[in-house]
């Protein structure tokens, strides 16, 4: 009996050290910053750097807690279901904006506060989904382009959507666990809208997607690369950044831009409506905005940058890098989607789900 | 002190904060999931109060039952490679005769104090088409290319059967080990061989050990989700990744909601099944 | 002689059978501690570049990963605290007396023992969702709570059968009050059956995944954390730390039970 309240209490010890010792490391760090206030992102997972947050915390004494996600409809899910103000700063996607402010989730951004605005290229300001920058702020953008391992396809077999449902690349692609994107893909390569809403035309898309099936080896918006590089996948429909990156590490690995024109994308900064740290944020976005903080961010996260200052800026290999610095011809080809009613989003829903069992 | 109303204030106060506990915690939020799988949503996925059936003839279109009857599937494989190669293993552990049987079945348990995420990722990095394995394999000339381990159907069963192997160890062993060796030598004094002892006795007298792991296996399969999707590649969704996703991306709770009163509704038949099977409920989770 | 040989192939195949299941146990480990010491240094960090201690130190200057680890120690302890002392009187009242209702009770506490986890987990979502409860700690410590204390209450159960209340009989008629008499006889006598369901409270909050997965808002707990790092790459000292959790689990196991051996010697 007396040993085992022995060893109860060496257990109890034990873990009161290691408990103190975790909030011990903490409080280390967050002496030096959080004096200046705390700060909630919710972020796409490999987007933001960790160095641009620490400079960011060094500088300005901002606490920054960061949580991840990888799917627009994630993020909305996570802010609708947790209290207001949860998080501070969100990166929805340009339809996901439009959606946003239509259910009155954010909140309009002071422009006096955002000195370094004007470093923001002219064409990819006042968009469609939010005229005026009330709401949002460009970060980033690109493509869903197609990544091909070259020592597997040869060069030049690949150049559009179409190509990849032929049934020779059984089990062989990494593709984004997006609804919206594959989808968009599958009406893609019939010359159809992402965004179609035509019940005949979805039918065909439906039963098009579903050819693709055997095809599709993994689902991954997090870091698709990693079945790239790791030899599983050769094929693969993901973001431009990530296969820039695969690129870097497997010189095998080639970037082709559908010849139908590619999903695009472009992800910007909000505030939630009922933020705790309003200015905080405003500080932070601005931050973001400077050439310098935007040229750390493609260094590691390769994609489409609307901070024009920045990308002149950068190397010549940077920019004739096609999978870092997509060429304005295959932008021009692309298509943003929009957001779909109810009823058409239960039919997407529904060919998912097939898709996916 | 063992007046009526003596014992009555006792029994209020030992048993009313698991009474609350429970009614707040389980009884109330199931009886939400209840309700809510019979709302809708609008536009803005709120959810809105009027009472549908929608949600379930939704989920029983042909499609959706393919994928009851693959998560079904799943974790009937789960369950019969966790009893093939557990029984062999608990029965060796159990009845050995060395000083170190205490040691033994430590070693069992140590492995679950890590976390089992981290553990499948371990799995993953080591099936990877470039990982240890392939790379063995090519290295001592057993093949000529990569195998591809990863992402099906096979991998994901390899990965639950890996988490839930000590929740059939654990009943096996117990019962295994209260069988009395006096039975098996009268049955082999009687002229029994081996494999009749086996199935004549020890089998049936361990059978409740083989059912209570069964459940405590079965059950968890239809839902881990992590493991479907970690090893899986998304290709082997189970249920419970139908209904994270309502919860998540998906932004459907009724819909979720709907999804899981159909798995509970296959929990409550498994576990009738058991109780007809001869079950004992006192097993399970000890 | 025949039959020595055949009993000696049979104790070396039931031995190389066990060897192998244990290799199937420990292999994802051995991975684990492999990679932790790593010397890679760029994501998904999958490729090996040599080995390095850095990543042990690197751990401390994680301060995401330690706080995750920190918060799963603070929610383990609270919430075992909480399901242990409810459990407790539930299962000695259970025990002791008859009412009505108590086969209601009996089916509550076992709907989180036997149904999926995913579905308390999204019950206890929708809950905290509709009450405002603050996701965050509080939240994980109930739901972790909430699913602990059935294991306590069936676990202490187990061992009441036979329980003979003559001590507490005799206790009370030389005048200690009940509750005197709960905390001074009763708990002394069912300490190992209660230090049991709380160890088991205690790893099934360390290690869980899918309750906490819906009911956490921002809070990361480890095993969360480490979903995370799954998703970009699962950086060394992660496994750093989880090899350093091992080792000192597996130390306090060898302390407590190397007790429990001497004393059977």
């Amino acid at each position: 009996m007396k040993k085992l309240k022995m060893g109860f209490c060496l257990l109890l010890a034990a873990l009161t050290t290691a408990s103190l010792s975790a909030c011990g490391g903490n409080s280390q760090s967050s002496d030096s910053t959080g004096s200046a206030g705390e700060l909630n992102i919710f972020v796409w997972t490999e987007y933001v750097p960790d160095s641009v947050i620490e400079q960011f915390e060094e500088e300005t004494g901002i606490k920054v807690n960061v949580s991840t996600y990888s799917s627009n409809e994630d993020m909305l899910a996570k802010v609708k279901s947790e209290g207001e103000g949860t998080y501070d700063i969100v990166q929805p996607t340009d339809y996901m904006v439009e959606q946003m402010i239509s259910q009155g989730l954010l909140q309009e951004l002071d422009q006096s506060k955002l000195t370094n605005l004007s470093n923001i290229g002219e064409s990819y300001l006042n968009p469609s989904y939010d005229p005026g920058n009330v709401y949002s702020v460009p970060y980033q953008g690109g493509a869903a382009a197609i990544a091909v391992n070259t020592s597997k396809v040869p060069s030049g077999t690949i150049t559009s959507y179409a190509d990849l449902f032929d049934s020779q690349y059984a089990n062989s692609m990494v593709v984004l666990d997006d609804f919206r994107a594959i989808i968009g893909m599958a009406a893609k390569s019939l010359g159809y809208s992402m965004s179609e809403t035509d019940p005949d035309k979805l039918a065909e898309i439906s039963e098009r997607l579903l050819s693709l099936k055997d095809n599709i080896k993994l689902y991954d918006s997090d870091s698709p690369k990693s079945a790239l590089i790791s030899g599983d996948c050769y094929l693969g429909v993901i973001w431009s950044a990530e296969i820039a990156l695969a690129m870097d590490e497997n010189p095998d690995i080639e970037i082709v831009y559908p010849s139908e024109g590619a999903y695009l994308f472009m992800d910007n900064w909000c505030v939630t409506k009922g933020a705790k740290n309003y200015d905080q944020a405003m500080e932070f976005i601005n931050y973001m905005l400077k050439p310098e903080t935007a040229q750390m961010v493609m260094q590691e996260y390769p994609y489409l940058n609307p901070n024009t200052t920045a990308l002149e800026g950068m190397e010549d290999d940077y920019k004739n890098n096609t999978a870092k610095n997509p060429p304005a011809e295959d932008i021009a080809k692309g298509e943003y989607i929009k957001n779909l009613d109810t009823d058409t989003l239960a039919i997407y829903d529904q060919m998912w789900t097939e898709l996916k069992k | 002190m063992k007046t009526k109303k003596g014992a009555a204030i006792s029994i209020a106060t030992m048993v009313s904060p698991v009474t609350l506990w429970m009614a707040f915690f389980i009884a109330i939020p199931l009886l939400y999931v209840a309700v809510m799988s019979f709302c809708g949503t609008d536009e803005n996925y709120n959810v809105v109060f009027r009472l549908t059936l929608e949600n379930y003839r939704r989920l029983l279109d042909p499609s959706y039952l393919q994928i009851y009857m693959q998560s079904i599937l799943i974790a009937f494989l789960t369950t019969a490679f966790c009893i093939l190669l557990g029984y062999p293993f608990a029965f060796l552990i159990a009845r050995t005769k060395s000083r170190k049987k205490a040691l033994l079945y430590m070693l069992v348990i140590i492995p679950f104090w890590t976390n089992s995420l981290i553990r499948i990722y371990g799995w993953r990095t080591f099936l990877s088409a470039s990982g240890m394995l392939n790379t063995l394999l090519m290295k001592l000339n057993l093949i000529d290319t990569q195998i591809d381990f990863l992402y099906n159907i096979g991998t994901t069963v390899f990965g639950m059967v890996y988490c839930l192997f000590p929740f059939m160890i654990l009943p096996l062993y117990t019962a295994i080990e209260k069988l009395d060796i006096n039975l098996l030598e009268a049955s082999s004094d009687l002229g029994a061989r081996g494999a009749s002892t086996f199935f004549h006795i020890i089998l049936p007298l361990t059978a409740s050990g083989i059912f209570s792991g069964s459940i405590m296996v079965f059950i968890p399969a239809l839902g881990y989700f992590f493991v479907a999707d970690i090893l899986g590649g998304g290709n082997s969704d189970v249920i419970g990744n139908l209904i994270e996703r309502q919860f998540q991306s998906g932004n459907n709770w009724p819909l979720g909601a709907a999804l899981s009163m159909i798995l509970i509704g296959i929990t409550l038949l498994l576990v009738k099944l058991y109780q007809k099977c001869g079950g004992d409920m006192e097993s399970l989770g000890v | 002689m025949v039959r020595t040989q055949k009993r000696k192939l049979k104790k070396g195949l039931g031995v190389g059978y066990c060897a192998l299941i244990y290799l199937f146990l420990f292999l994802p480990i051995a991975v684990i501690i492999t990679n932790s010491f790593n010397a890679t240094t760029s994501k998904p960090y999958m490729t090996w570049k040599g080995f390095t201690f850095d990543w042990y130190i690197k751990l401390f200057d994680n301060s995401a990963l330690l706080d995750s680890f920190g918060n799963t120690i603070l929610i383990a302890v609270c919430s075992t605290v909480l399901a242990t002392c409810i459990g407790t009187l539930a299962a000695v009242g259970m025990y002791r007396y008859r009412f009505r209702g108590k086969g209601v009770i009996d089916a509550l506490l076992y709907i989180p023992v036997v149904i999926p986890e995913i579905v308390l987990g999204i019950a206890l979502l929708t809950l905290f969702a509709k009450t405002s409860i603050p996701r965050g700690i509080l939240s994980l410590v109930l739901a972790h709570t909430t699913f602990s204390i059935p294991f306590v209450v069936f676990n202490i159960r187990a061992r009441l059968t036979g329980y003979d209340n003559s001590v507490e009989e005799a206790s009370m008629d030389l005048g200690a009050g009940k509750v005197e008499t709960f905390f001074r006889i009763t708990v002394p006598i069912l300490a190992p059956a209660i230090g049991g369901g709380a160890l088991l409270a205690f790893t099934l909050s360390i290690d869980d995944v899918i309750i906490s997965y819906f009911t956490n808002g921002q809070t990361k707990t480890f095993p969360l954390k480490v979903m995370e790092s799954i998703k970009s790459g699962v950086s060394p000292d992660v496994n750093a730390l989880s090899t350093l959790i091992l080792a000192g689990t597996t130390l306090l196991v060898i302390l407590t039970q190397s007790n429990l051996f001497k004393r059977r010697k």
